[in-house]
């Protein structure tokens, strides 16, 4: 059976349910504009200004990233959490293997998280947060499909080797929040100490944030130019997101992955 | 000889040191409409998701649809429908969005979907809600869509888990009427469990299992004739006291609350009149009637040993 209509029967619910939770929409603009008003003014005054580049402006990627990452990360990791998800208990049944549940929830991940990230990008320029000439449309792209795709990576592995997290607030304070402050999105990681660049460096998605600075602050001299090069970014993002999301299709074929799902079904414990 | 749609060997699965289920054998024809019955805990369920591929026999082999439940688990998911005591539908979504999605899982075209949607929700009686929100639906008609969700691809096997747990009779009734309907359209096989044995009598065969292992299985009405003529039941302040001093006349007998109940497998009642004189005060009531479905489930449950040959 081609996988073509389950993969846009997830992708066109995704959207759906993206358009009725309108507070999670907001919320997902919001978040990134407190980043950009309020620490943006704050570091903004501490770090002044770099190459012709303000603080804020510096920021835009980070928080275009941002938005990226909570949405992707949400929407990946909530897949294997929400039990009284009725789409993953239609996922389970279906007929075809479960490491295809790993693929169209990435797939739709990435969906969301771009749309939401569009939808920042509108409000960043209408608000002057962009410099439109120094905007690579080409790498802004593939920034807008690479960055959500390595976030969604990171919340399959962390679904597929972590048992606990099972709740937003374990989320939000163990994976998303070390993802987002352990990059380079809100300070240049050159300026980091030693250690926190070290862990900085060996998060995958330091290089997205890099490649937007690529897309966004081309030109860009100085400290607040990007750190990696083009081809180091797309290599490490391009090879953690195949890496993750073939390790995390591997833990989810074995036996017992799904077992949560399967047991709430049956309404009790399988008796 | 009609084709097995469902046929397990030596079905066995193990959780650590416990034996969920212990050495099922089962031979389910096409077309038929079959019941699983048993206490909690007895290992339907279990048996149910293996057959369904959602879990994996620790030892012996099983066919559904013609294909094997180990060597081929997409293969038979694509065969079977599953409907389980929870709803496996979006609330976020409509009714036709739900279906919408669950069709298209099994490669279904939007036409395709629509067209047999529409014509199962009449089928219930609820065309009018196919744009309704799934969330504005009542509990029957939500279980009614769960049961539409998992026929629209038409599957060979449905699997019905307690389709009807938590429903008010007159919705059992009409869901019951809606799978007969399903039924007579799609001539599909129905395995079903259910805690409701009334509702099983409707099934052409039930097996009813205990710790795991088959213990007897048979028509409903062959099964209901096996345990003899009459149940006899007698209430006592002191059953424990009952059962001892009846059981050299009538058998063993199960203790339900403050009741004692016996097999009285001939026609002829007059020993349990006699009986009943000579417990005397220790009986306050006694009462002969017909045996159901529900003695036999009481009397796999005890564990006691039916009379008469196994069918």
């Amino acid at each position: 059976m081609s996988m073509m209509r389950p993969i846009l029967a997830v992708l066109q619910r995704e959207v759906l349910k993206l358009g009725r939770q309108r507070t999670r929409l907001i919320a997902s603009m919001v978040r990134p504009m407190i980043w950009l008003l309020v620490i943006g003014s704050g570091f903004g005054a501490v770090l002044g200004s770099a190459g012709g580049l303000s603080y804020q402006q510096f920021l835009a990627p980070g928080v275009l990233g941002m938005t990226m990452l909570f949405g992707a990360m949400l929407s990946a990791l909530t897949m294997v959490y929400d039990k009284e998800s009725g789409v993953m208990r239609m996922l389970v049944i279906a007929p075809f293997a479960h490491y295809w549940i790993v693929i169209v929830k990435t797939l739709s991940a990435v969906v969301s998280a771009l749309l939401q990230a569009l939808m920042l990008l509108v409000l960043l320029a209408l608000l002057g947060y962009l410099r439109f000439a120094a905007i690579d449309i080409p790498l802004l792209v593939l920034g807008l499909l690479l960055v959500p795709a390595a976030c969604a990576g990171i919340g399959m592995l962390a679904a597929a080797f972590t048992k606990t997290l099972d709740n937003f607030a374990a989320l939000m304070n163990f994976v998303i929040f070390p993802v987002f402050f352990l990059s380079g999105s809100l300070y240049p990681i050159t300026q980091l100490p030693q250690w926190l660049r070290i862990v900085a460096t060996l998060n995958p998605y330091t290089y997205g944030v890099d490649l937007l600075k690529h897309a966004l602050l081309t030109g860009v001299e100085g400290r607040f130019a990007p750190e990696f090069s083009l081809g180091l970014d797309v290599t490490v993002l391009v090879g953690f997101t195949i890496a993750a999301v073939t390790l995390a299709c591997v833990r989810f074929s074995g036996e017992a992955a799904f077992d949560s799902v399967i047991r709430v079904l049956t309404g009790k414990k399988a008796g | 000889m009609t084709a097995c749609a469902i046929e397990a060997q030596g079905l066995q699965r193990r959780y650590g040191e416990v034996v969920a289920v212990d050495g099922l054998d089962l031979e389910i024809a096409e077309g038929e409409f079959f019941g699983l019955l048993g206490p909690n805990g007895s290992g339907k369920t279990t048996t149910i998701h293996m057959l369904a591929t959602l879990v994996r026999p620790s030892a012996g082999s099983a066919r559904v649809a013609g294909f094997d439940v180990r060597a081929d688990a997409v293969g038979v998911r694509g065969r079977i429908g599953l409907v389980f005591q929870e709803s496996a539908l979006d609330r976020t979504l409509s009714v036709a969005e739900n279906l919408r999605f669950a069709g298209r899982l099994y490669g279904l075209t939007g036409g395709e979907i629509e067209r047999r949607a529409k014509a199962l929700l009449e089928l219930f009686g609820i065309a009018d809600k196919f744009h309704a929100p799934t969330g504005s639906l009542s509990g029957g008609q939500r279980r009614a869509l769960d049961i539409i969700r998992g026929v629209i691809h038409e599957p060979r096997v449905l699997f019905l888990d307690e389709p009807t747990i938590g429903l008010d009779i007159p919705v059992r009734r009409r869901i019951w009427r809606f799978i007969e309907g399903l039924r007579q359209r799609n001539r599909m096989t129905v395995l079903l469990t259910t805690h409701y044995l009334e509702e099983a009598d409707a099934c052409e065969r039930v097996a009813f299992i205990r710790k795991g292992r088959l213990v007897t299985q048979g028509a409903p009405r062959a099964l209901v004739e096996n345990l003899g003529r009459h149940v006899v039941e007698f209430e006592s302040a002191d059953v424990e006291a009952l059962l001892a001093q009846a059981q050299p006349t009538l058998g063993r007998g199960l203790k339900e609350g403050n009741t004692a109940l016996f097999l009285h497998p001939h026609e002829d009642t007059a020993p349990l009149a006699r009986l009943q004189e000579e417990l005397g005060d220790l009986a306050t009531a006694m009462r002969v009637r017909r045996p159901n479905l529900n003695d036999v489930f009481l009397w796999v449950h005890a564990g006691a040993d039916l009379p008469g040959p196994r069918p």
